[in-house]
């Protein structure tokens, strides 16, 4: 089974979304088609031996719509060097246009730079300056243009044509509503001249208001390209409805003007071009507003996408070279100096500083960098001058992976969208319904034709599915951009949906409760030695031990600066501990099997070790000569915010679970520091996974929280898998969220991200749902069979106009998140 | 470029309107024309042209005139309106007490309403005909023909209120022809407009200086021509 992503053009409601979806399930072989109307995505899983993408993009085509595959395409300004004449720059792009992956070339000679479209999975930037060299010229530095430009610049473009495309109809509908309304309502006192009075000169009015209309008709051209071929395709959308409210509108006016030509001058008051002018323009208005706000949610990945350098100092034979970031190459040797980003990812190979990783992982607090740590693109190097190797380049970089995540989880739908979906598809024919059969009802009634049409073009004008098919993708938008700000990756909406709902849950205990380092807590001394020296000794004799015990207690004695001794003979005795000579002396450390079966009598600290068992503590014993001198206690240390994150979790009415493969003695301990309410210990790893699924059979939604490879199925097996994002990359994969810092405190975090998604999201559809709901029988005339109110066309355009406006507000609030601290 | 495109259109449009307007799309003043020929044929015994006023008269069944000025440039008096005095002495009214160009003259019991309208000149080719005087007038004074929604009826307005309607269409209409007085001047010469015999005093619907439509008096007699 394949995945892939499309971009589609030319949707213009959640009703198009529908049916290019429709289009493309139809298809044999796609198992899973999912289109997001805010970020015009489809993703489709399908599969690749039944069916090429050519035929789904050929199905989305038919649906009336263009699919295109989402290269990456990156276009680059090369200057080059060395052209005399128009036939050099010919060359120039014969022999990059040669070159695979290469989408266009264009040399211009007098500016002499190369503009090229290329797509960097299939050549890189070096092979293209090559051929540049290899044709005769010389590349120089390059001017760089991404994704995130071109992006910005086609949304701008939009966001430019639709407000022209206002203007022009607001200049247009202010001078055509003044003289419409001017004679119908009197005590507005607007003036006509003479020569427009509409009982004297009513065909010299209707025209003037005719010339008015047209350009608004023009400037809304696109209503009804889009939506008379959404009627003949029979899958009708929001266009459809404007189209024939305001082609309604029109054409009745076209016809009075006909009788008033012919003598009939009482239809001049039969005019409806300023309905069909001001509809136009208010929902041009309105399409202004949505495009502005639906850039503003995503904002975010925009943000990400603007971290990474456009360059980098890569040091090449000695000498500081700055490249575009884009030919950096893994294994290059790069220079970041303090106040500088880092470039790429890779590992510190020469000096030492400090790197504020905020901006990826939230962490406010400058993370220490030696030689061997490893840095991330993106992240800025504080102090120190540092120059690192890189590993990770391009598309692998844990940023593009960041984006990745995000791009992903923003068009993913949750599955409360799937109610807006059902509601959308059938929305636009039921609308058409409703506003035919109204009309017919109240034209059977015995009222006017014109009565009957301004019945028809209100409910078509105000039953607009555009804010229904808004409400979701555009919270879930915004409210994964905010997470990934945080540095909380919701990789879909279902996830986000998901995570609100949980009742319990389940932190692996190493690594994600704990630090996973052991360290030393606690050292006893029988006396016969000092607590200094007894360390002192116990770590000169673990020094280059790879166990974890061993490295915790050289960790302690490096921590209080205490130098290693010089170790005499050494022999480790496996499952029991190690034996030394140190000074002549014969030093025994491990644990308490290994002091009885060398006869050290114990007793003197018996109380001490049952104690620290107790409190979950490792007791390690050392006799010095066969007599004992005293323990030292190692335990991995539970985070600073665990205790903080499960007393949150707590108050909001979550049971907090921890599962562990250690004794239940440590287990309880740790659980009974932190306050865990239910301990799961002694539960090899394998059986994990089982132990979630234990409490998913009482019913719960259960989330669970972990770092290692052994908690993978685990993660996947829970309704919403956390991984700390310090863990491994199975577990990332494995998981719905991932925490890019290991505070646990992200937890909580994602949790009341999810509930203010959420309730946004319920909100959105409340008020998309509230606008109809009321709108269509307010417009249909209900209130007015009853003594109530009838809707004007006018202020059916302006409601609906202001429910997209005000769906996109609401979700925009999510941007004013703050996590609990 | 197709913002451009738009407003090119726009302004073409527009230029092309101004250029056609006025004359050519003022249907209301075509129909007036062919309207008031029909009402002209049916009263045809009754259309004379009174010389000393060098006016059009016509003239109701009831003996009222309209008379309308052969040419607005050669008479002081371009509109009047002629009726019986004694319904409105009747009724109280001082005939000294009338304001200057509503003249009564004694000896035919009858009160004169005289305006002047305009001084535009009219043409003619060939001997003039009362409807080619009424095409003159709604050419070069077109302000003062209108319609009258209400009675589906058209309009000249002479003067101070007071008018002469006829119907657009004599086949669906009962009242083909309307003098249409203006009360006030009546009143203040001391007429109960309620006791004004063979004229409705009656609320009608005309616009105001500013293009408001208001309620005001008349007072009306119509007649059926057919």
């Amino acid at each position: 089974m394949k995945t892939e992503n499309l971009k589609v053009f030319g949707m213009t409601c959640a009703a198009c979304a529908k049916a290019a979806e429709r289009a493309v399930g139809k298809l044999d072989g796609v198992e899973k088609v999912n289109v997001n109307f805010a970020t015009e995505k489809m993703n489709v899983a399908f599969d690749a031996s039944k069916l090429s993408m050519e035929e789904i993009k050929a199905a989305v085509a038919k649906a009336g719509y263009e699919a295109k595959e989402e290269i990456e395409t990156k276009e680059v300004a090369i200057p080059v060097a060395g052209m005399t004449c128009a036939a050099c720059a010919k060359a120039v792009e014969r022999a990059v246009g040669k070159l695979g992956g290469v989408e266009s070339v264009a040399v211009n000679f007098a500016t002499e730079k190369a503009v090229i479209k290329y797509n960097p999975k299939d050549v890189r930037l070096s092979e293209i300056k090559q051929a540049i060299i290899k044709a005769g010229y010389t590349p120089l530095e390059i001017e760089n243009k991404n994704r995130v430009d071109e992006d910005k610049e086609r949304k701008e473009k939009e966001i430019k044509t639709l407000w022209l495309k206002f203007v022009v109809s607001a200049i247009f509908s202010i001078p055509l509503l003044y003289i419409a309304m001017g004679p119908m309502v009197p005590w507005l006192g607007w003036k006509l001249p003479a020569w427009l009075e509409p009982m004297n000169f009513p065909l010299l009015y209707a025209l003037v208001e005719l010339v008015l209309v047209i350009p608004v008709m023009i400037a809304g051209n696109k209503f009804f390209t889009v939506g008379f071929k959404a009627i003949a395709r029979r899958s009708p959308n929001m266009d459809s409805l404007i189209a024939m409210g305001t082609s309604a509108a029109f054409l009745y006016s076209l016809y009075s003007i006909y009788r008033i030509n012919i003598g009939d001058f009482m239809y001049v008051d039969d005019l409806y071009f300023e309905t069909a002018g001001v509809i136009i323009t208010l929902i041009l208005l309105g399409k202004y507003l949505e495009a502005v706000s639906k850039g503003r949610t995503s904002e975010a990945i925009k943000k990400l996408m603007g971290l990474a350098p456009k360059t980098a100092i890569v040091i090449q034979d000695d000498k500081e070279i700055e490249i575009p970031i884009e030919e950096v190459e893994v294994g290059d040797i790069i220079l970041v100096k303090p106040g500088a980003k880092i470039p790429v990812d890779g590992e510190v190979v020469e000096g030492h500083t400090t790197i504020d990783e905020s901006m990826l992982t939230g962490e406010s607090i400058p993370v220490d960098k030696k030689v061997g740590d490893k840095v991330i693109g993106a992240s800025i190097n504080k102090h120190g001058s540092i120059k690192f190797k890189a590993t990770k380049v391009g598309s692998d970089t844990a940023l593009a992976q960041i984006i990745k995540l995000v791009e992903d989880a923003q068009g993913s739908k949750a599955p409360i969208a799937q109610m807006a979906d059902i509601v959308s598809a059938y929305f636009v024919p039921t609308v058409f319904v409703i506003a035919t059969l109204s009309a017919l009802a109240w034209y059977l009634s015995g009222e006017s034709t014109v009565f009957s049409l301004t019945i028809f073009i209100a409910v078509l004008v105000i039953a607009c599915p555009c804010a229904l098919g808004l409400a979701t993708p555009t919270a879930i938008m915004v409210g994964t951009g905010k997470g990934a700000e945080y540095g909380v990756l919701i990789k879909g909406g279902e996830a986000l949906e998901t995570t609100h709902k949980i009742r319990t849950i389940v932190f692996d205990k190493t690594g994600t409760i704990t630090e996973g380092r052991p360290e030393v807590t606690d050292i006893v001394t029988t006396g016969i030695i000092e607590r200094d020296k007894l360390l002192q000794i116990a770590a000169s004799a673990e020094k280059g031990s790879e166990h974890p015990l061993g490295e915790a207690i050289v960790r302690g004695a490096e921590k209080e600066n205490l130098e290693m001794l010089k170790l005499g003979k050494f022999l480790a005795i496996p499952g029991h501990g190690i034996q030394v000579e140190i000074d002549g002396q014969l030093i025994l450390l491990g644990n308490r099997k290994l002091m009885v079966e060398r006869n050290i009598e114990l007793t003197q600290l018996e109380n001490d070790s049952d104690r620290l068992a107790s409190e979950g503590k490792t007791p390690m014993y050392m006799a010095i000569g066969n007599q004992l001198a005293g323990i030292i206690a190692v335990a991995d240390v539970v985070k600073e915010s665990s205790a903080k994150a499960i007393k949150r979790l707590h108050e909001m009415g979550i049971e907090v679970a921890m599962i562990t493969g250690d004794n239940k003695r440590t287990a309880e301990a740790i659980a009974k520091q932190v306050g865990i309410d239910r301990v799961l210990a002694e539960v090899l790893p394998q059986d994990k996974a089982n132990e979630v699924k234990k409490l998913q059979g009482e019913g719960k939604k259960v989330a669970m929280v972990g770092d290692g490879i052994n908690d993978a199925p685990a993660l996947a097996q829970a309704d919403i898998g956390i991984a700390i994002g310090s863990g491994t990359d199975v577990a990332m994969e494995s998981a719905d969220i991932v925490l890019m810092r290991s505070d646990l405190m992200d937890v909580p975090t994602a949790i009341q991200l999810s509930k203010s998604t959420i309730r946004n999201i319920k909100q959105n559809l409340f008020w998309a749902f509230a606008y109809n709901v009321a709108g269509i029988p307010l417009a249909a005339g209900l209130f007015y069979a009853f003594g109530g109110p009838k809707l004007n066309p006018i202020f059916a355009a302006a409601a609906m106009s202001l429910s997209s406006v005000s769906v996109l507000t609401n979700a925009l609030r999510l941007k004013g998140f703050k996590p609990y601290k | 470029m197709k913002a451009k495109k738009m407003i090119l259109l726009a302004t073409t449009l527009s230029a092309a309107l101004v250029f056609s307007a006025c004359q050519a799309t003022d249907v209301v003043g075509k129909i007036a024309v062919t309207s008031f020929e029909q009402v002209l044929n049916t009263a045809s015994d009754n259309v004379t042209f009174d010389e000393e006023k060098n006016s059009w008269s016509l003239e109701s069944p009831a003996g009222d005139e309209f008379k309308w000025s052969k040419d607005f440039s050669a008479t002081e008096v371009d509109g009047i309106l002629e009726f019986d005095a004694a319904p409105f002495i009747n009724a109280g009214l001082d005939v000294t007490k009338l304001p200057e160009g509503y003249v009564y003259d004694q000896a035919s019991d009858r009160l004169s309403l005289n305006f002047e309208i305009g001084q535009e000149k009219f043409d003619y080719n060939g001997d003039a005909t009362a409807l080619d005087t009424f095409k003159n007038i709604v050419e070069k004074k077109r302000e003062i023909v209108g319609y009258h929604e209400a009675l589906d009826h058209y309009g000249m307005a002479v003067g101070n209120g007071n008018m002469f309607e006829w119907a657009k269409d004599m086949s669906t209409n009962d009242k083909d022809i309307v003098f249409v007085v203006n009360p006030q001047p009546f009143i203040d010469a001391g007429v109960d407009p309620e006791k004004v015999e063979g004229w409705a005093f009656a609320k009608v619907e005309v616009k105001d200086k500013d293009g408001k439509m208001v309620e005001v008096d008349k007072f009306l007699k119509p007649f059926d021509l057919k």
